[in-house]
């Protein structure tokens, strides 16, 4: 999703360069963040992944292959101590976990990955829920994002989002389907696949 | 022509235009390599085509009472490359219509047809009898008919296809190559389409063609993958997925 150009334009960077820390949970969520991260080296940006467990899914095998193929750096560990990544990165990516993820799993690392989100300073984008928010309630001590990223449409933890900007992206969804589930989208300005609420 | 330099960076080179083997092998690569999947590439590209024909032709330019477009499928990618651009037209506000005639019965085709059928995108049973009957009904044909692996004779029922085609007056939008035209010489008496929607990089044919808009789409080829084959593609604008070179 093209969204982080849109959010934070290459010549806004407050970094020389325009590096960017994408990190991938072990399921769908991860497997968008992939996906994102290809299309911000595409656009000139300088990601980097950490995606510890991964999914053995042969679709999302081959988006780790393109990647790895597109030259972008997967780390081995994520650093505990924040300031080393206020000072590497300009923005993280949360693609850690998705609607569909149980608060009550608590499994690693996705636990110690947000612990460390939970402190830094730079700007969080999630992708479609802020991760470890729960999809009914919302933050309670969870991570903070900037901005948010809703897919198709925006999920019910979305109204308890306070972050400075709301997107909506995945301009996929069929009229007979926005109509079933009454999604109400707003408008996507001519041939854009994003639209900021 | 003048390229539409975005003064991004400096270029490094007039555009390559490929060969048909040049082209084929790069998506060999694209697929064995890079390991990326033929869904991927060809939502991609039929979203470039999309794009393009949105930016060349907007909604409010036709003089039909509803912005109308026929999409004519052939039988192999290129087709699905219009199947995916018919979709992603309906998304834009077009009305389009597809004409499907040879179908091949793998899970991806049949994919993309019953989504087109689910977003109540027509398929025609037949192919309008004559030119003037494609020029009431429609502002925009989309000719997604052969690709860059077309080589040899015009198999019916294209032939007769192409011979009505060639024969309309409301403009025609060729995905990657005029169907028709050899990928590397063209073909002078040929299809004469108003578009060009090159992907992943201009075919030598391209410089036979004299319509209005020339297109770059397909915006997934990796840096290394450009710097191999020498492509010396111009820089896209921003996070556009489409480029227009002339």
């Amino acid at each position: 999703t093209p969204v982080s150009p849109q959010a934070f334009p290459l010549p806004s960077l407050p970094r020389k360069q325009p590096t960017v820390l994408v990190v991938c949970g072990p399921a769908q969520n991860g497997a968008i963040g992939l996906v994102c991260a290809r299309h911000l080296r595409s656009f000139d940006y300088e990601p980097t992944i950490f995606y510890p467990k991964r999914s053995p899914d042969p679709l999302y095998r081959d988006f780790t292959t393109q990647c790895e193929k597109m030259d972008i750096p997967f780390l081995s560990y994520l650093p505990t101590e924040v300031q080393l990544i206020n000072d590497a990165y300009n923005a993280v990516v949360d693609a850690v976990l998705g609607a569909e993820a149980e608060v009550t799993e608590g499994t690693e690392p996705c636990e110690a990955i947000l612990a460390t989100l939970k402190h830094i300073r730079i700007p969080i984008v999630s992708l479609d829920v802020p991760s470890g928010w729960s999809s009914e309630s919302g933050a309670a001590g969870g991570i903070s994002p900037a901005v948010l990223v809703s897919l198709a449409a925006p999920k019910e933890c979305a109204r308890r989002f306070l972050g400075r900007q709301h997107f909506v992206a995945g301009r996929f969804l069929p009229y007979d389907v926005q109509r079933k589930f009454e999604l109400n989208p707003p408008e996507y300005p001519g041939t854009e696949c994003v639209v900021a609420l | 022509p003048g390229w539409a330099w975005p003064g991004f960076g400096v270029p490094r080179g007039v555009i390559s235009h490929t060969r048909q083997e040049e082209a084929q092998a790069i998506d060999q690569e694209l697929f064995t390599e890079y390991q990326f999947s033929v869904d991927q590439l060809m939502e991609l590209a039929g979203l470039s085509c999309a794009t393009a024909i949105a930016k060349a032709y907007p909604p409010s330019s036709f003089t039909t009472s509803q912005p109308a477009v026929l999409v004519v499928c052939g039988p192999g990618n290129n087709g699905g490359d219009g199947l995916v651009c018919a979709r992603h037209l309906k998304m834009f506000g077009y009305q389009p219509t597809v004409y499907y005639p040879k179908r091949p019965s793998k899970p991806l085709f049949e994919g993309l047809t019953t989504q087109c059928k689910k977003m109540d995108i027509p398929f025609l049973p037949e192919f309008p009898a004559e030119a003037t009957f494609i020029d009431e009904l429609y502002g925009l044909v989309v000719d997604a008919i052969f690709g860059f692996s077309f080589k040899g004779a015009v198999r019916e029922p294209f032939g007769s296809i192409l011979s009505t085609l060639e024969r309309i007056t409301v403009p025609i939008a060729s995905i990657d190559i005029p169907s028709g035209w050899d990928v590397e010489k063209g073909k002078a008496d040929g299809l004469q389409p108003d578009m060009l929607i090159s992907l992943t990089a201009p075919k030598k044919a391209a410089m036979h063609f004299t319509g209005r808009y020339h297109f770059l789409g397909g915006r997934f080829v990796p840096p290394a993958l450009q710097e191999k084959y020498a492509l010396n593609l111009p820089a896209y604008p921003s996070t556009d997925c489409v480029l227009q070179l002339t």
